[in-house]
């Protein structure tokens, strides 16, 4: 869902690129993040809780709640509510804690 | 609250609750604990979480090897409904030169005398243990599986609630004003809360316990000194000991819940109260840890803190009673190690005060070696 007219404010978007969402091809927009890109896909489950792994969506929208962290071309723990969008990225729902070791 | 108690404790940090559980336990169950803050406001909930055996004298080895004991029992032994979250993935301390190299075999020699399972290894050895580790100008190095983390807030959570079931009071928000003496023997205290009659008082005040003493007219040497601590977001284990070098005053540690805790000393620091966090510590602790364990660049810190050792001269303890000053008992000068150093503190304190044989010779480590110049000298403390 994307909100097309706004009272106050105007959208510009950016150019049309594609991203991978679990291996599956989405779109978005340059210039966006990637929470609202997969938020305007339909994607509203970002990560599972730690402890009792329910479903965990779009929360603080600031990049402090740790609610969407993600796997992001390999790297774990990243906030894809402040992360932007980048052609052919790789996004990818975190399993557990992440390995630090494809950040290195 | 109470307006009498058989013992009146200073302090609900972990020594503090840990000397009023084994009390209760011995059957002297009138004890009040008097706290000025929250438990655990103070060094307990800020400390590095590390457990360690390898101490470099007798009496920090006699205290620590039975304390790893107690805490891997200690969910059954006082029945706790949490999790102290003991985890033994071990100890490896750094060597940069030779003359911490001999202190370390020095170290460990005594340290296997004392039957701790440490051992010595080669930069290629210590590589093996955690394979992240930048060996660059490693001499060698010490490892002891039996050390590791716990939870300092649980473990006091598991003392209070194990305490006040054998009936021991705990007051937090409870400032302890004055000591009252009536020549030579301890008669009360005053509180923010009115006035307490006991002839026993525990002082297990932390940072805070030279003042304390102060209050009952005995002068302590300790010297409250700040460490600076952070916290990174969590990630997937990957680091079973504790890295520590003396070296380089630092130390770091993969908790359970998968967060790494590292602390650095700065031999600069002054003797105070200070307790805020700098944003010097935050860049030279990000150098120093990236350079010894290089995948952690790769990590976000959480949150940073500090919090106050109280420093002795001989970097140990000061336990047991005052000599001149009748029912007044200290617990204190722990020097940045009395976290690890409690259950056993714990056990000692009670023995001390209730008059029954002790586990081990307590004497030793009282206010009195300073005039003696009986001393101890830890070389082993960050």
């Amino acid at each position: 869902m994307r909100i097309k007219e706004h009272p106050i404010l105007k959208f510009e978007r950016g150019k049309t690129i594609r991203f991978s969402y679990n291996g599956q091809e989405l779109v978005g927009y340059e210039g966006e993040t990637i929470a609202a890109a997969l938020h305007a896909a339909g994607i509203k489950e970002l990560s599972k809780s730690a402890v009792l792994h329910r479903p965990r969506g779009f929360f603080c929208a600031i990049g402090t709640c740790s609610s969407c962290l993600m796997v992001v071309d390999g790297v774990p723990n990243v906030r894809v509510c402040v992360e932007r969008l980048v052609e052919g990225m790789v996004v990818e729902t975190q399993q557990g804690r992440g390995e630090l070791g494809g950040a290195v | 609250m109470r307006n009498s108690a058989e013992v009146v404790i200073i302090g609900g940090g972990v020594i503090g609750v840990a000397v009023a559980y084994h009390l209760a336990k011995q059957g002297c169950r009138d004890v009040l604990v008097l706290e000025r803050d929250y438990l655990a406001s103070g060094a307990t909930g800020r400390c590095g979480a590390g457990v360690r055996q390898q101490w470099g004298t007798e009496m920090n080895l006699r205290m620590s090897i039975p304390s790893v004991k107690m805490f891997e029992s200690m969910n059954h032994d006082l029945e706790y409904d949490g999790d102290i979250e003991f985890k033994q993935g071990g100890y490896l301390l750094l060597a940069y030169t030779e003359v911490g190299w001999e202190q370390f075999q020095k170290n460990v020699a005594l340290q296997q005398q004392h039957g701790l399972g440490v051992r010595l290894c080669t930069p290629e050895e210590a590589k093996e243990i955690v394979p992240h580790l930048n060996t660059e100008g490693l001499v060698g190095a010490t490892y002891n599986a039996t050390d590791g983390h716990c939870n300092p807030f649980h473990v006091t959570d598991a003392y209070a609630k194990a305490a006040r079931r054998l009936g021991v009071e705990i007051q937090t928000f409870t400032e302890v004003t004055a000591i009252r003496r009536s020549n030579g023997q301890i008669v009360g205290v005053e509180t923010t809360r009115g006035p307490v009659a006991t002839k026993t008082v525990v002082n297990a005040g932390g940072a805070w316990s030279g003042q304390l003493s102060a209050m009952a007219g005995v002068e302590i040497p300790v010297r409250p000194e700040r460490h600076q601590i952070l916290v990174t977001e969590p990630v997937a284990p990957m680091q079973g000991p504790m890295v520590m070098s003396f070296h380089h005053h630092l130390y770091c540690q993969q908790t359970p819940h998968g967060s790494f805790i590292m602390g650095l000393g700065d031999p600069s620091e002054v003797a105070g109260f200070n307790q805020r966090a700098s944003w010097q510590f935050l860049e030279e602790m990000a150098q120093k840890i990236t350079w010894l364990l290089p995948p952690l660049r790769g990590v976000r810190v959480v949150r940073q803190w500090s919090g106050l050792y109280e420093m002795t001269p001989d970097r140990t303890p000061i336990l047991g009673g005052v000599s001149g000053v009748e029912g007044l008992f200290l617990a204190t000068g722990f020097s940045g190690h009395g976290f690890m150093l409690a259950p056993m503190t714990g056990v000692l304190l009670a023995e001390a005060i209730l008059g029954l044989p002790a586990s081990l010779p307590i004497e030793k480590m009282d206010l009195g070696r300073f005039a003696r110049g009986e001393l101890f000298y830890e070389p082993s403390v960050v």
